[in-house]
């Protein structure tokens, strides 16, 4: 019981001022929850003001500016104690935000995107990448065919191919056999060899590696791709 | 082997622009519903402006642009939950109001706040003298002395009044919702 935080906090709402911090028991949380509840149904007075609006903008373009990401950045304000705090939560808020999205890449079967779809060009042709014999079981055979790169393997003895560049920013990705995985060297984004994303610290997950069409004849494993860029004479 | 063989040619079509262009395109489109949002759960601008300028610290940074309009908004208002259950566990130590998991786009009114609805069904119940504090009060921006006299009450009475009325509007409000709190 806090009578006296109670109706402070009532007041300061009512008056428009910052309310401050006190501990509610159960029965004032519900009434401080319904004050706010009354005061901000107020009619036409839940719009920004413009200067905060200003204001604002001027410092996130003072943060985008600059470099560092971690650097705290409270600067034009008088540092009091709360505001440290706020700076830290509010960085842990976009971690854990993060990882909610991670979560829902990672979340198991059901949950995993479908894949970027397959890669069939409208131009192309059957073009060797492998001998068959180049690839045994449980090996990611890398190629290079200019218009398109990636890995081939075997799964259940048929060839698989998926692209070899990264879905975010087109960096080229490197297989790591004993991870298992292929990585992205430029945002350590990483795909399983069957292209779903297992590890990435953006904002939003990147799609899954497109697959190509694969096949195997006479003793070679050949990728559906468009021939060489056909430059103006 | 049908679904291994090229397939013919397919129509070409524009990208839609679905996307911002940069940060400031973000800030522009967003600042105000993330305000409004905020401020329909702390009801007061100074916590309003302080928590908006949070998220926006926050979540510009890591925004990868090429995300849709959906995605951006999708993840400022996720954003804005933890900042505001951060908020009431660093003043109250415990969570009075939510940003909820809903249906409706965040910027839609719906999203922003469900407060005016909410009210609207508690004041509905209340007798006449209770109601009528309430709406003197809060949603006219009445001083005690005004409302008291509206009432033609004492000022020390109106003050009674308006404390048992945010009482009963509490339990009321608390019961819509299946006592939560």
């Amino acid at each position: 019981m806090n009578a006296r935080g109670l109706r402070k906090y009532v007041d300061d709402l009512l008056r428009g001022r910052r309310p401050k911090a006190f501990q509610p028991d159960d029965f004032e949380a519900a009434q401080i929850r319904t004050a706010i509840e009354l005061r901000a149904a107020r009619p036409g007075d839940d719009a920004p003001r413009p200067e905060f609006l200003n204001d604002l903008h001027a410092r996130l373009a003072e943060q985008m500016a600059a470099a560092p990401p971690e650097v705290a950045r409270v600067s034009k304000w008088n540092t009091t104690r709360r505001q440290v705090v706020v700076g830290t939560s509010a960085a842990a808020a976009a971690a854990v935000t993060a990882v909610s999205v991670d979560r829902l890449v990672l979340g198991g079967q059901a949950e995993a995107p479908a894949a970027s779809g397959q890669l069939t060009p409208n131009d192309g042709r059957w073009m060797r990448v492998a001998a068959s014999s180049d690839v045994p079981d449980g090996v990611m055979h890398p190629f290079d065919l200019g218009s398109v790169n990636g890995f081939v393997r075997r799964v259940n003895g048929k060839p698989e191919a998926v692209s070899g560049v990264c879905t975010h920013q087109g960096c080229r990705l490197w297989f790591d056999a004993s991870d298992d995985r292929l990585n992205c060297p430029c945002h350590t984004t990483s795909f399983a060899p069957s292209g779903q994303v297992l590890t990435h610290q953006l904002p939003i997950a990147p799609k899954p590696l497109p697959k190509l069409m694969v096949r195997e004849v006479n003793g070679a494993i050949e990728v559906f791709a468009p021939a060489s860029p056909v430059e103006p004479a | 082997m049908s679904r291994n063989e090229p397939v013919g040619p397919r129509q070409l079509r524009a990208v839609p622009n679905d996307g911002y262009a940069d940060w400031e395109a973000v800030y522009q489109d967003n600042a105000t519903w993330v305000y409004r949002t905020l401020f329909a759960r702390v009801g007061n601008r100074a916590d309003a402006e302080d928590l908006t300028a949070e998220v926006f610290l926050a979540a510009l940074r890591p925004l990868r642009l090429t995300a849709s309009v959906g995605e951006v908004r999708a993840y400022l208002r996720a954003t804005a939950r933890t900042v505001l259950a951060a908020h009431w566990r660093e003043t109250l130590g415990r969570e009075i109001t939510a940003i909820e998991d809903i249906e409706q786009p965040p910027e839609s009114e719906e999203a922003i706040s469900d407060a005016p609805q909410r009210v609207a069904e508690v004041l509905d119940t209340l007798p006449d003298n209770y109601r009528r504090i309430l709406e003197l009060r809060f949603l006219e921006s009445n001083s005690i002395k005004e409302s008291a006299a509206e009432l033609g009450i004492s000022v020390a009475n109106a003050k009674v009044l308006q404390h048992r009325a945010l009482r009963l509007a509490a339990q009321i409000n608390d019961a819509n919702d299946g006592g939560q709190l």
